[in-house]
Parts: structure tokens; C-alpha cells; sequence
């Protein structure tokens, strides 16, 4: 009896829903579409929802450029609540706007509470986190801009790097950070406070340059610039005034 | 003992079954009813038609939009009303509705009924459209649906 309840159940739904077939991309809207021929580009109007194999995104308006025809994508403009969720590129994310050029691959997303989600890294930001896939560069810039992962946290205003390509977990090969008012950046136990901080995975070297303070077990170091190595979590600090005491301290844990 | 334990398992499915039975036999009544409207009226639109299988078309620098319908009426000097399996076919695409307005001097469509657009790899599902800017221009409105291949 069961088994026939189901099948009328069944039978009564399959007259509502329209699916989407795999394979396909399938877009609605509450307000419409515009498609303009010659300009190559249709706007999606009102509560927006884009659903694809491996990628969702919903969003109150969008603007998507076409090539050939209108499923040749290029460039998608999302605007207003935006979020997205890509298992292919295993990220997801929200925020105010997102600009994505398909070709290159380029992700931008910008607005107040803008966050980007990756397997091992989340990116935060006011401004924009702007990412690029295939050169594995990537920028947030404004205000409450932040990167965390397992080993780094990161605060600034304007935070530039690139992660490792070729490698299932993406690391950080390179940093720049910089903030008018004091760049933030904790990695272990060691705390690290600069208007400048610079990184490079080829010398694990963490440059710090301009008010320069590293904090570790209940130390304080100050000075106008620094340098920490990684490698044996050792670090030096320098300071301008020559009258000022050096302070080098090693690490043998 | 509660009341509702003395009911019988199988009343109540066959209760459920002749409901739903009930149901979908006033759905597919009123559809029969509707074609065999829909039929008399077109029968009797026929004959009011002005124009039978009309065709037009809209043109721009870069392409043809050849529009064609079962019939048509004149509303004014420059407008007429396009009915039944009108659409709008150029090298891209077809529009296919069941009403519109075409206006010969601007050279513009609009229509209030359910449409349908098909191009290479995309369908759009409407409540409607409009053509406008010689075809280069084509509004959808309402709750739309479109499919990516």
C-alpha cells in the first residue's frame, strides 16, 4: 500500500516540476530578461538563481556577456546579496557585487562583509577580494580586510599574494600586506605588528618594515624593522635610532 | 480505546484514491472544454481575420527577422494584431507566442503571452516579450526561465 501512495505521490508531483537535465545550466528570474544582440550581453532582473553540475550562484540582478550565442559566457555581473558556491573550484562565497571572467578565470567579489571560502583559506573584506585562478594571485583591499588558514592569520587593508598552483592544497608563496594605521599578521605563537609585512616561501623570511612589534610568550619586541625566518621561528628587530638596543632573539626549540 | 483506531487502513487509501480519481478527472474535463472553446473561437476569429498567414518582417544592419502567424487583424494604420502560432524567426533564433502586436513602422513586437525562445544551446521560457531597436532588443518579462546546454 506504501509502495502505491508513493507512486501516485510521484505521479501528481512530475505534472509541477521541471528539472534540469545534466549537463545543462538552468537560470531563473522574477523580473525578466533583457538581451541585447549586438552588445552581446542579457540582464537577468529580480531574485536571480543560477544553477549549473558545479556551480550556483543567486544574486538580485545579473549581467552575463556572451560570445557566439547567449551560452557562450564570458563574463558574469552579479549584483545585490550575492552568493555563490563552485565545487569545481571547491569555493564559495558572498557579497554586495561579483564580477567572474570566465576565460582568465578572474573571481572579484566587492562590498561591505565580502567573503571568500576556500578548502583551506577564508578571505574577508569591506572593499574586494579580487582572486585569479590561474596565476594563483589574489588581493583583498578596504577596510576589515582579513585572510585565515591553519598556520597564518592575517589583518590589513590591502593584503596581496599569490598561492601555490599545481597542488591540491593551495599555500601562500607570497605575501604583501600594508595598512596605513598597522598591518596584523600571527603565525604560531608569534604575533607581528607592522605598516608593512612581506613574505616569501622561497626564503621563509616574514619581512616586517615601519612600527615594527613582535609579541611571543608574554615578549615584546619593538623597533622600526624586523625580519622573522619561519624555518627556525627565529627573529631579529632594528631600529633607526642607532642609541636603541638591538634585539635578537633565537629559538631552539 | 481512540476512535481513530477502528478506522480501516484500506477505506481510507480507497477514500484517498477516489479523491484524487475525482480530481483529476474535473482537470482533464475543463481541458477537453477549453480546446473545444479554443477551437470554436479560432473557427469564428477566422472569419473575423483581416489578414491570413501574415508576413512581415523586421530588419536591421546585421540581420533578418522574418515574423509569420496562422492570421491577423489591423488595429490601427500601423499596428496589427498577430494570432495563433505567430513567431519570429531570424538566423539566430525563434520566438514562438500565441499573440502579438506588430507595429510596421517602428518595426517592434510586443506580446503578453506565454513565449518560448530558442537559439543554439539556450532556451527562454516568458510570460511575455517585447522586440524592440530593429530586433537588436528583446525583453522577456516575468517570471523567466532559461536553459543552457
Amino acid at each position: 500500500m506504501k509502495t502505491i501512495f508513493k507512486i501516485i505521490i510521484i505521479f501528481l508531483f512530475s505534472f509541477t516540476t521541471l528539472g534540469r537535465e545534466k549537463g545543462e545550466t538552468k537560470i531563473t528570474t522574477d523580473d525578466g530578461i533583457e538581451v541585447f544582440q549586438n552588445e552581446k550581453y542579457y540582464l537577468l532582473k529580480k531574485n536571480v538563481n543560477i544553477e549549473s553540475d558545479n556551480f550556483i550562484l543567486s544574486a538580485n540582478d545579473v549581467k552575463i556577456n556572451f560570445d557566439k550565442s547567449l551560452y557562450d559566457i564570458t563574463e558574469i555581473y552579479a549584483e545585490g546579496n550575492v552568493k555563490f558556491y563552485s565545487s569545481e573550484f571547491n569555493i564559495k562565497g558572498d557579497g554586495e557585487k561579483l564580477n567572474f571572467e570566465v576565460k582568465i578565470e578572474k573571481l572579484e567579489v566587492e562590498g561591505k562583509n565580502s567573503k571568500l571560502i576556500t578548502n583551506n583559506t577564508q578571505m574577508f573584506s569591506d572593499g574586494y577580494i579580487d582572486v585569479n585562478n590561474i596565476d594563483g594571485s589574489f588581493t583583498l583591499d578596504g577596510l576589515n580586510s582579513k585572510l585565515i588558514n591553519e598556520s597564518i592569520f592575517i589583518k590589513g587593508n590591502s593584503i596581496k599574494g599569490i598561492f601555490s598552483r599545481n597542488t591540491e592544497i593551495k599555500e601562500i608563496t607570497s605575501l604583501n600586506i600594508e595598512d596605513e594605521e598597522i598591518s596584523y599578521v600571527k603565525h604560531n605563537d608569534t604575533e607581528m605588528y607592522a605598516k608593512k609585512i612581506n613574505f616569501n616561501n622561497d626564503s621563509s623570511i616574514i619581512e616586517l618594515i615601519d612600527n615594527v612589534t613582535i609579541l611571543r610568550n608574554e615578549e615584546k619586541i619593538t623597533g622600526d624593522y624586523g625580519t622573522l625566518d619561519t624555518k627556525n621561528n627565529s627573529y631579529k628587530i632594528k631600529s633607526n635610532d642607532q642609541t636603541k638596543v638591538k634585539v635578537i632573539i633565537q629559538n631552539n626549540e | 480505546m481512540n476512535f481513530f483506531l477502528y478506522i480501516n487502513r484500506s477505506l481510507v487509501f480507497f477514500f484517498a484514491l477516489t479523491i484524487i480519481l475525482i480530481f483529476l478527472i474535473i482537470i482533464f474535463h475543463k481541458q477537453i472544454n477549453l480546446s473545444n472553446n479554443n477551437l470554436s473561437i479560432n473557427e469564428k476569429n477566422m472569419a473575423n481575420a483581416d489578414i491570413l498567414e501574415p508576413k512581415f518582417s523586421i530588419n536591421n544592419s546585421k540581420k533578418k527577422i522574418f515574423v509569420s502567424a496562422k492570421e491577423g487583424n489591423f488595429l490601427n494604420n500601423n499596428e496589427i494584431l498577430l494570432k495563433d502560432r505567430v513567431k519570429f524567426k531570424s538566423n539566430d533564433f525563434i520566438i514562438e507566442t500565441d499573440k502579438v502586436i506588430f507595429n510596421r513602422t517602428k518595426q517592434t513586437a510586443e506580446s503578453n503571452t506565454r513565449s518560448l525562445f530558442k537559439s543554439k544551446n539556450t532556451t527562454i521560457s516568458s510570460d511575455g516579450f517585447d522586440i524592440n531597436d530593429r530586433g537588436n532588443k528583446i525583453t522577456f518579462y516575468g517570471n523567466s526561465l532559461i536553459i543552457l546546454k
